[in-house]
Order: C-alpha cells, then structure tokens, then sequence
C-alpha cells in the first residue's frame, strides 16, 4: 500500500473493520416489536417500561443502551426498587425506537449519552415502578376486599399483612391491567431502599463470559450475505473509481456496490468479503478537506477560543477582580483528538422489502437511526423497525448512524444478488 | 470440505483452506462467541484454543486448526482452568461492553492451565495482546488471581 500517514491508517483500519451484513431475504418475518410495547391484553403494562406476564415473568424495556457503563443495571434497580421486585426476577428486553415513550429528558430524544442515564432517569424509571406496584396492590386490595394501607408488597408478591394472604404479581396482572393507571404516586422514602446505592450484580455479565451475548454484528438472519465497506479516507471526500477486475473471481464475492463515498463487497461471507475489498483498485478524491492538518486545526481552535464564547454562567466580576488579584497564573491545555476505537466494529443488518425496512444495529441513538433509514428507503418512520443489541464500546461513536445508511444503501444490490 | 474438532464435537464446514478460523467460526457454524476485533491479530478478541494454547483465529487457517482440538468461549467452561476463570470473572465483576472479553477469559484459561499461580509478569506477559477499550485490565488481573487461588464454586447471585 506504500506510505501511509498515521490518519490513513486509522481510516483504512476503520473501514477494513467496519463490515456491515446485509440481508437478502425479502419475506416478512413476525412483527413481535409492536406486541413488545403494549403487552398482549392479559398482560399488565402500565407504561412503556414494565410488563407483568400472568406466568410473573417481569419484563423491563431499556431505552438506556448497555455499552459497558452499567445501564442495564442501575436502569433496572430504579424500577425495581419501586416496584418491589428482585433484580433476579427481572428479564431486560431492548426498547425499540420511540421518542414519546423514551426520550432522555435531558436530550429530547432517545439517546444514550454524555453519562446522563441515571441523572435523567433516577426519578422517571422510580415513578414508573412505584406507579405499578401501587396498581398491583389496588388489585389485591380489591380481591381481597381490605384496605391498601394494609397490604404490602415484596419480591413480586403483594400480602395481606393482618391474614398472612398472598397473591403474587402475576396473578395480580389481568387485575391490575383493568384499573385506571394513577397520575401521582408516592415515590419510596430514600432510606428505605433496598437496592439503589447497593452494589448490585451486573445484569448482563453472566451472557458475557460464555460467548451467549448477542452483539449487532452477531445478530444472523437466513440467507444473509455480508459485506465489508472501504470509506473515503477524508470525511468528504469521494469516490472516483473503482477497478474490481481481479474481485469477481474470488470464491463466494457477490457484488460489488459503489457509494458516493465508499465501495462495498457482498459476499457468502466475511473471508471472501474482506478478500475482495483488499483486491479493490480503489481512487479518491479527497475534496476540500484533502490537505487538513492537525497542526492547523490546532490552530483554528486556539484562534476560536479568543473569541467571545458561550456564557453558561457570570458570577461576580471575573475581570475585575482577576486584574485585582495579586497573583495569577496562566496556563494552556490541550487535548488531541482521540480514536473512539470500540472494539466491536461499526456494523449493521439490514432486511428491506417493498414496504418494510428492518435494521439490527447496536445504536446509542436509535430514533436517528430509524429516521435515517425511513428518509433513504422512502418508508414510513412506522414501517421501519429497529432492533438495538448489546454495543460492543459506545464512546460516542455509535452517536452516528452512518453503519446504518451504508447498509441500508446496499439494499437493491442485495436484493440483485438475491 | 475442512474437518474441524470445535469443543469436544467434530464439524466439516465448506471453507477454503486459506479462510481464517474465526471465519468458519462465525459465518459458517453460527459461534459467535468468538468476536472479530481486528483482523490482524492485534486485538485478541478473537483468541481461542488450539490444543490448549491461546491463538488469533483471525490469522490461523483452517488448514492449520485441522487435526488439533479447538476450544472457543463456548466450550471453555467445561475445562477446569475455563470453569473457574468464568466464575472469578462473575464474581469480581470484570465485564463492561464485554466485547473483549471472551478473548481474555480464552487467554487468562490457557494461562492458568499452564501457570496454576501466575505473578504479575506472567499475568503481563500472556494478556498484553488481549485489548480492553473500557479499561478492564486492574479487575483482570485481580480475577486471575482469584482463579488460581479458588476452586470453582457455583456462588448464588447476591
């Protein structure tokens, strides 16, 4: 490949990395998203974070995506702690893509990010537990014709505690289903919890020792072909050839796509997509952007910061009393720009057909994702699916859906190839 | 047609002789346990056994795995090394994204298997090629030991 710059090679690593598996199968499959918000009838959901099955399963929908800081269980305890429910009761389900039902107050949308899940979510996700179980005990009160006030809840179960009667959640569910869902409920007294300011257990630490947890590049749909993307090294940049003369008579190379900004090759498989992507003849252009430096974007920000910024906040006066002051000490910090480098490549599935598009991604801003997908498919945001998985590192990242479009991108070659 | 003996069972899979394990893996036998990090044996999340010694199936041909007995996250816990990295694993909370981490549990059982009390160095020296990006290498080292010193135990969740 001859020289490389230190930024060439970063790129070209990213995009060697960065495959994307492509579906080909055009058939719909069963629409299980819908059902896993609302709960089926008999089910309880009093909002759009817990379902009580009859059998007592609880189900808990994570909007908070799990990239290794732990969201999958400081989210849960928030509702379990309300709700009176253990954390080895509990069965997390990834939420699908809503803003109504789960943006983060702090953004106004659904995004993960910028270390703000519990802050944003510490009173939300206790409401949502509390208002639950406060329902869940209505029903047994009513069933058992006794006050509320005498009735406790603990570990799924709700007891009368002057008879010793029991019922459990899941045979409170139907029950509690039928009544008026309380517009205010009393949140728990903070010395009374039991399990926010524990050290609890990770949730999804068990499904990471034995190979189980499903990652997005692990997700595998029937007949799924896969390819791999070589992207223009310069953010902006184009593509202004490509020479696959020597890729077709690989073994198990589909097709190869040209993007405006990146090449891909669909293949049976990784090795024979990875194998044509290497024996592309590729030429760029690398735009406006071709001959950026650190050096001068370095600069450009030391020149941007003496010029007036953002107020976030004036106390006092600053000036003054710095021109006052009888020491003074002056110093610069910088920082350079720092690889996100998640360890689990950018990559996304795709399965499109006339009038449904379906994506399997690991995402930190699903509802992008999906509008992205709905705006380059022409599809109704409603007919396009998400489906978020564990994110192999997020570091901000996976704030971007560009995996997202290149795949979606690749859809009618997939469909060709089919 | 390669014959390969994954986990005590014996798979033949269509793959050319050049493919790389981690290939065959994932895209042909549906493992997915075993992660592609890299690519070029840089990353270590791909890191399974052959014939008991940790190696980068992303670089190792089929060809070369053939005849050997390979190990993958999968199967590792049915090993005594394996059993009690998972559970050292599990109890000292090692795992965040957990991308890398079947990789590591690979290396640190292959280590344990051969080193049954590793000092710091030897601990150094055979996971210095297994990369964490959250940063995970403090509790690593910490459930190595635990490994060493502990037998397995099936600890009920707290």
């Amino acid at each position: 490949m001859g020289q490389m710059s230190r930024r060439q090679l970063l790129f070209t690593s990213a995009a060697a990395g960065g495959g994307f598996l492509l579906g080909l199968h055009l058939e719909a499959s069963p629409r299980v998203l819908a059902a896993t918000v609302k709960g089926t009838q008999t089910d309880f959901a009093p909002n759009a974070f817990i379902r009580i099955h009859k059998d007592g399963r609880v189900a808990l929908m994570m909007n908070q995506v799990e990239m290794g800081q732990g969201t999958y269980t400081s989210m849960p305890m928030l509702i379990a702690e309300e709700l009176e429910v253990g954390l080895d009761q509990v069965h997390l389900e990834h939420a699908p893509p809503n803003d109504k039902l789960y943006a983060n107050p702090i953004f106004g949308d659904q995004e993960t990010g910028g270390s703000t899940s519990v802050r944003a979510f510490y009173e939300p996700l206790r409401r949502a537990g509390a208002t639950a179980r406060t329902m869940l005990v209505a029903a047994a009160a009513e069933a058992w014709g006794v006050d509320t006030a005498s009735c406790r809840a603990r570990r799924g179960v709700v007891t009368h505690t002057l008879t010793g009667r029991t019922l459990s959640y899941g045979a409170l569910a139907e029950k509690a289903a039928k009544l008026p869902v309380p517009a205010q409920v009393a949140l728990k007294d903070p010395k009374d919890f039991k399990l926010i300011g524990t050290p609890a257990k990770r949730l999804d630490t068990p499904a990471k020792v034995n190979g189980k947890a499903e990652y997005g590049i692990d997700v595998r749909l029937p007949g799924m072909k896969i390819a791999t993307v070589a992207a223009s090294p310069v953010v902006g940049g184009k593509l202004v050839s490509v020479d696959d003369s020597k890729v077709r008579a690989i073994e198990g190379v589909r097709q190869i796509v040209r993007l405006d900004d990146a090449v891909a090759v669909v293949a049976d498989h990784m090795w024979a997509a990875k194998r044509g992507l290497a024996a592309l003849d590729i030429r760029w252009d690398d735009g406006q952007h071709g001959k950026i430096n650190t050096a001068d974007v370095v600069e450009g920000l030391a020149a941007a910061a003496q010029t007036p910024g953002v107020v976030a906040r004036n106390d006092g006066d600053a000036p003054a009393d710095l021109a006052g002051a009888a020491n003074t000490l002056e110093a610069v910090y910088e920082v350079p720009f720092l690889a996100h480098a998640t360890m689990e490549p950018m990559n996304c599935t795709v399965r499109v057909s006339p009038d449904r598009c379906e994506i399997w991604t690991g995402t930190q801003i699903i509802t992008r994702a999906q509008g992205g997908a709905a705006k380059l498919t022409g599809l109704p945001l409603d007919k396009v699916e998400v489906h978020n998985r564990y994110l192999g590192g997020g570091f901000g990242r996976r704030l971007e859906f560009d995996m997202v479009l290149q795949a979606g991108a690749n859809r009618p070659a997939g469909r060709g190839s089919g | 047609m390669v014959m390969l003996k994954i986990n005590g069972k014996s798979h033949t899979v269509d793959a050319a002789p050049d493919m790389p394990l981690l290939w065959a893996l994932r895209d042909l036998l549906g493992m997915n346990g075993t992660k592609f990090g890299c690519g070029a044996a840089l990353c270590g999340a791909c890191t399974v056994h052959l014939d008991g010694i940790p190696r980068r199936s992303c670089v190792m041909p089929v060809s070369a795995a053939t005849g050997h007995s390979i190990t993958t996250i999968e199967g590792v816990g049915a090993t005594a090394s394996g059993k009690r990295v998972q559970q050292a694993w599990l109890d000292l909370e090692v795992i965040q994204c957990g991308y890398c981490q079947s990789g590591q549990i690979m290396a640190a059982a292959a280590l344990l298997a051969k080193i049954p009390a590793p000092t710091d160095t030897d601990i150094d020296q055979a996971l210095s090629g297994n990369i964490c990006r959250c940063g995970t290498y403090p509790r690593i080292r910490e459930a190595i030991k635990r490994a060493a010193r502990k037998p397995a135990t099936s600890k009920k969740e707290g």
